[in-house]
């Protein structure tokens, strides 16, 4: 069987050059930049830097920057299709951030004032819009999520998890950015000059990029999607590394997935922030990559700044600009080449042949993704892989009631696992040098990936990583803002701006395992574990190699409360999470784990059907699974426990339930623990008595369904093969 | 200049969480990135806050930072020359 070709149908683009494909398209021909004197907030007692602001109109004000940026993006990417997209795929890093610190800053203590700020929520909206009935995923991986976010979407089109698929990525600025990246001194107070000899960092931007992908269907395709690669340099959390090892591992695999030779890139657009270290490595990854070859080459960050999770996807809107209107943009910005690159950046735009194009975004968690895209031709297509579901090889969790041992014994004995671990108690068993300078979610996160490693006895560690994160680093951006705030936006930490990043634990994760292979941080409230298991199963295969999948969340005394209406019911707080090692080789015995269904209630007329149903219909549901775990999130106690009622009465489902939220707490990724413990009962074939009205269950060969319902209306099969 | 040195010792331990460090073993002259306390580039910028926070010194670029940032000596002269609140 061939694998399906992917298409790009449908393109919206908004950035400091403009809105819309055709305004962009005049910019870059026109060598114009976008860059300009901050003028969206105030910033006492300093001169504005310049920065990439989009100036055009939008939408209003009733929801956020991002989340207005997202949506004109995807309507232009949708303009043409009437049908929904099977999956929408979207990355960003700041989410409602900018409206979020201005309540802040005026200490609003309203949790309804926050109903937008999750990243989640950017997608979700746009997801909304078009009556998205599949998989809604949003990707925070810095810098890299807007190419990250296309690369998964293509994986779920090879595979034939969907037809069509809206991609991309969005982030508007906010004060954490613009900040953030001053303390660490990456800002050039001229305006970013990519590749320049005396370049002296980036110029923060905003903006959104949106693709319609569609499989197998040429007719109207602006380019196609050959490929694309993912890496961690695994080097250090904000720092690439010097050689440009990740990059070129991106790059590498990039072109392995397109099935091409270097020699068949005609333009690389570079993610050329214009940091001098990033420039640098990114450099001698082209050099080692190309040799001879070396296409022409050009960043377009001194036109449009650097807007962060959305540049990967404007850029491959860019991308396929050039490839329809045979035109290089200019490396706008430089005026003199840094000669210690070794590179030839086309300084004013060109218009010739371009048939095939790279682009390449990084990230902060060394997260890199390079995407290849070419004009729609005649294409031999490689086989598709047969993917199945995954073997457990191993799994850890904490909750309040302490680590792994101690939270099984809770569970076994179905006494309550509600609590917060101390930061202490949860990274004892990690070295004092390796968690220096970190605060709660990255030493949850290892903690979980080192216990999960042990346990599986394996000398290697697994070599890709997968993050889910309801709420992400909750501490570090808190303090990162009040420090801002308390000295009248002069002072903040640079350690906090690093660590607030959604896939900064991810990051250290694979620090900490040398894990250089795919890394991946998903966000999206309750159900934020369910997605990096989903992306693990399209990302994380490879013969020999084992993925991590976490779940991961703390509890944030002020924010917390805040943020996440399903913490607000329970009066014990909560965190904690889950891990699982996970191996797609063919080994016969073994517990497994299946992402089957995932959808937003919201855009399905009868949501519980198309579950029962994707489950394969009653009779299969009662013949596979022998203990429903049940995930209803407090935000949402009515409407899922109407939905586990419907789902009862459709299925026909008799064996015990249950409700692991009663037993773990309120935290975004309880699902994790719960995905471990039906590992666990799924191994043991039996589910101890204090869970099932005091007489334990045995399952006979049956595995464990775990259902999140509520918002979203998940399923993770859980059974032995 | 010996109580400013003592000074950001004390204060390096407490911002750049050296759990393990003793101010009093602190080698003054060795280098402070890459040394034996583990330092990154982070922790540099971690104390230029602090440094212009605390005694009013600017360190806003690359070069001059890896020059002030060579060793505790260096930095704690460039403190003792620049900075408007220490008396000297």
């Amino acid at each position: 069987m061939t694998r399906e070709r992917v298409f790009i149908a449908g393109m919206g683009v908004v950035s400091p050059l403009g809105s819309g494909v055709a305004e962009t398209r005049s910019a870059l021909a026109g060598g114009l930049s976008g860059i300009r004197p901050l003028s969206l907030f105030q910033t006492p007692g300093n001169i504005p830097h310049p920065v990439g602001q989009v100036r055009c109109q939008l939408g209003g004000h009733s929801i956020p920057r991002t989340h207005q940026l997202a949506r004109i993006a995807a309507d232009q990417a949708m303009a043409n299709c009437r049908e929904a997209p099977d999956v929408v795929v979207v990355g960003t890093t700041t989410g409602g951030m900018h409206t979020t610190e201005s309540l802040l800053k005026d200490k609003n203590d309203d949790p309804g004032a926050y109903r937008w700020h999750s990243a989640g929520s950017v997608t979700e909206d746009i997801a909304g819009r078009f009556g998205c009935k599949g998989a809604v995923l949003t990707v925070s991986t810095a810098c890299s999520s807007g190419a990250v976010a296309i690369k998964i979407a293509l994986e779920m089109l090879r595979t034939g998890k969907a037809r069509r698929a809206l991609a991309g990525g969005a982030d508007s600025l906010c004060r954490l950015t613009y900040y953030g990246f001053n303390t660490l001194q990456l800002i050039d107070p001229e305006g970013a000059r990519p590749l320049d000899k005396d370049r002296r960092g980036l110029s923060v931007a905003e903006g959104a990029g949106m693709l319609l992908l569609v499989a197998g269907d040429p007719s109207n395709a602006v380019a196609e999607l050959l490929g694309a690669g993912l890496s961690c340099d695994a080097f250090h959390p904000a720092a690439p590394q010097p050689e440009g090892q990740g990059a070129y591992r991106a790059m590498r695999s990039a072109l392995e997935d397109a099935g091409l030779a270097v020699s068949d890139i005609d333009y690389i657009n570079l993610h050329g922030t214009g940091t001098p270290d990033n420039d640098l490595a990114e450099a001698r990854a082209v050099n080692r990559m190309f040799m001879d070859f070396q296409p022409l080459v050009s960043s377009v960050k001194g036109a449009i700044g650097h807007p962060l999770a959305a540049a990967g996807a404007i850029e491959v809107v860019i991308a396929a600009i050039c490839i329809a209107g045979q035109l290089v943009p200019a490396n706008t910005g430089a005026s003199f080449p840094d000669p210690a690159l070794k590179l030839s950046p086309v300084m004013s735009p060109r218009h010739t042949r371009v048939r095939t194009v790279l682009s390449n975004s990084f990230g902060f968690g060394g997260n890199n993704a390079s995407v290849v895209i070419g004009a729609p031709a005649d294409r031999a297509t490689p086989a598709s892989a047969v993917i199945g579901p995954m073997r457990v090889v191993a799994g850890a969790c904490f909750t309040g009631a302490g680590n792994t041992a101690r939270t099984l014994a809770h569970l076994s004995a179905g006494a309550s696992c509600k609590g917060v671990l101390s930061v202490d108690e949860i990274s004892s068993d990690l070295s004092a040098r390796l968690v220096r300078r970190l605060k709660y979610l990255p030493r949850l996160a290892m903690a979980l990936a080192d216990e999960a490693h042990r346990r599986s006895g394996a000398k290697e560690p697994p070599s890709s990583i997968f993050l889910g994160t309801g709420w992400g680093a909750l501490s570090e951006t808190h303090e990162f803002l009040s420090s801002l705030f308390e000295t009248s936006e002069k002072f903040s930490s640079p350690t906090n701006f690093i660590g607030s990043v959604h896939n900064a634990p991810a990051g250290h994760v694979a620090i900490m395992f040398g894990a250089t292979g795919a890394n991946v941080t998903t966000t999206g409230g309750d159900y934020s574990f369910e997605q990096a298991l989903m992306t693990a199963y399209h990302l994380g295969r490879g013969e020999g190699k084992t993925a991590l999948v976490i779940g991961a969340d703390e509890y944030h005394e002020k924010l917390s409360g805040l943020f996440d209406p399903s913490v607000q019911p329970d009066d014990i707080p909560s965190a904690g999470g889950g891990a699982l090692i996970l191996a797609s080789d063919s080994t016969p015995a073994g517990v497994t784990v299946f992402p089957g269904f995932s959808a937003m209630a919201e855009n399905h007329s009868d949501v519980v059907a198309a579950l029962v149903q994707s489950l394969g219909g009653s009779d299969r549901i009662k013949a596979c699974f022998g203990v429903l775990l049940a995930g209803i999130p407090g935000a949402h106690r009515s409407a899922g426990a109407a939905q586990l009622e419907a789902f009862l009465a459709s299925s026909g489902f008799k064996q015990p339930v249950i409700e692991y939220r009663k037993l773990v707490g309120e935290f975004a990724s309880a699902s994790a623990v719960a995905a471990f413990m039906a590992v666990n009962f799924t191994q043991a074939g039996t589910i101890p008595g204090p869970l099932c009205n005091g007489r334990a269950v045995q399952l006979s060969g049956k595995g464990c369904l775990v259902l999140g319902l509520g918002k979203f209306v998940t399923a993770m099969e859980v059974v032995l093969r | 200049m010996e109580q400013l040195i003592n000074e950001l010792k004390v204060r390096m331990v407490d911002i750049l969480d050296l759990a393990g460090a003793s101010p009093t073993t602190m080698d003054v002259d060795g280098p402070l990135v890459g040394g034996t306390l583990g330092l990154d580039s982070i922790d540099v910028l971690e104390m230029v806050i602090m440094i212009e926070k605390d005694y009013g010194v600017r360190i806003d670029n690359r070069e001059l930072g890896e020059r002030v940032f060579a060793s505790l000596t260096t930095l704690a002269a460039y403190i003792y020359e620049n900075s408007p609140r220490l008396k000297k």
